[in-house]
């Protein structure tokens, strides 16, 4: 059965974010040069919540027209908006290599998925965010069942705001078309060549981390943080 | 060696597929492409070089070619090819068969 998709578009409405002048919430946007991520960040925008976009770069298991993406996403948004963004990018091909040397091949998702909590998790500490903002959806990918989201967000404390969790594809696009990312989002890119052919749908929390215990998750972290850049909110 | 080349659904890469089931040694890979190319990283499932430009190799001997041009793609596959071919790096399987017509 088809439901009508209804979705109205009103301005950013910055009445909602103030009580006694100040912003009520910051998030992490978990941003990518995808077609989800940017639409997430875009309706949380519009609820006035404050953004901070991390962009893990997966290079060299993409390549360069991801990040040119994700960065023109980021601008496209903050014009739309009028809401300046500031945006880290931070490495995370060394994680991908170290998981991929020691761990279970099936769950390699999980464990990416895992880290870039982690990592998006330290920058809100930093940032004094609320909490991480994902474009995850329900049975969109192997990844993003919800027995999988469960192990995933066991990763950190803080909670991660999901807007699109019960809206399927087609929904997306809707919006994203009318949002104007859709085009971005679409053009030319490499995607992660490191998923692996049968990713696992139903991890179980003990099997992740035992395969977890393997690597030095204190160490990838920091060593993501230590190679992160960041442009200012002005930037882009 | 590699008689399919197609391009990726995202019109980034090219994927070029062997003719014939193999499996590769990547770690006899990385010492072969050492000598001709520059070698990215191994990743254990795979291996990255670049060359005339950036290629993924995996344990299947498929090739994701970083590039969006046909013509530098389908180069890049004969120069892999030629520097595997004969050499214990490739191991091909006993019921060795057209993976694709």
């Amino acid at each position: 059965m088809s439901l009508p998709l209804n979705i109205q578009f009103p301005a950013v409405r910055t009445d909602l974010c103030f009580a006694g002048g100040s912003i009520i919430m910051k998030l992490i946007s978990l941003i990518s040069g995808g077609i989800d991520s940017p639409v997430a960040t875009y309706l949380m925008i519009r609820r006035g919540v404050e953004i901070v976009a991390v962009h893990m770069d997966n290079r060299p298991f993409t390549d360069e027209k991801n990040l040119d993406k994700t960065l023109n996403l980021v601008r496209h948004l903050r014009t739309l908006t009028g809401t300046p963004i500031k945006t880290y990018v931070v490495p995370h091909g060394p994680n991908h290599i170290t998981i991929a040397r020691n761990c279970n091949r099936h769950l390699h998702c999980l464990f990416c998925r895992r880290m870039m909590y982690r990592i998006a998790e330290r920058i809100a500490e930093r940032e004094g965010a609320d909490g991480i903002l994902t474009g995850e959806s329900v049975g969109q990918v192997a990844s993003q069942t919800l027995q999988n989201l469960s192990v995933v967000n066991r990763a950190i404390k803080y909670p991660v705001i999901r807007p699109l969790i019960g809206f399927d594809k087609e929904e997306i696009i809707t919006i994203a078309r009318k949002i104007g990312t859709y085009e971005i989002s679409t053009l030319p890119g490499l995607c992660c060549t490191i998923v692996p052919k049968q990713p696992s749908t139903a991890a179980k929390p003990e099997d992740v981390l035992n395969e977890e215990s393997k690597i030095d998750i204190d160490s990838l972290v920091e060593k993501s943080l230590e190679g992160m850049y960041v442009f200012g909110p002005e930037a882009l | 060696m590699y008689s399919v080349l197609k391009p990726c659904k995202t019109s980034a890469a090219f994927e070029a597929i062997p003719r014939e089931r193999f499996t590769l040694d990547l770690d006899l890979c990385e010492d072969i492409f050492r000598k001709v190319c520059t070698i990215i990283t191994h990743a254990g499932i795979m291996l990255i070089v670049s060359d005339q430009c950036e290629v993924s190799i995996h344990k299947d001997g498929r090739l994701i070619l970083k590039t969006d041009s046909g013509d530098v793609a389908r180069e890049q596959a004969g120069r892999i090819a030629g520097w595997l071919e004969g050499t214990p790096a490739i191991r091909k399987h006993r019921d060795s068969g057209s993976l694709k017509k």
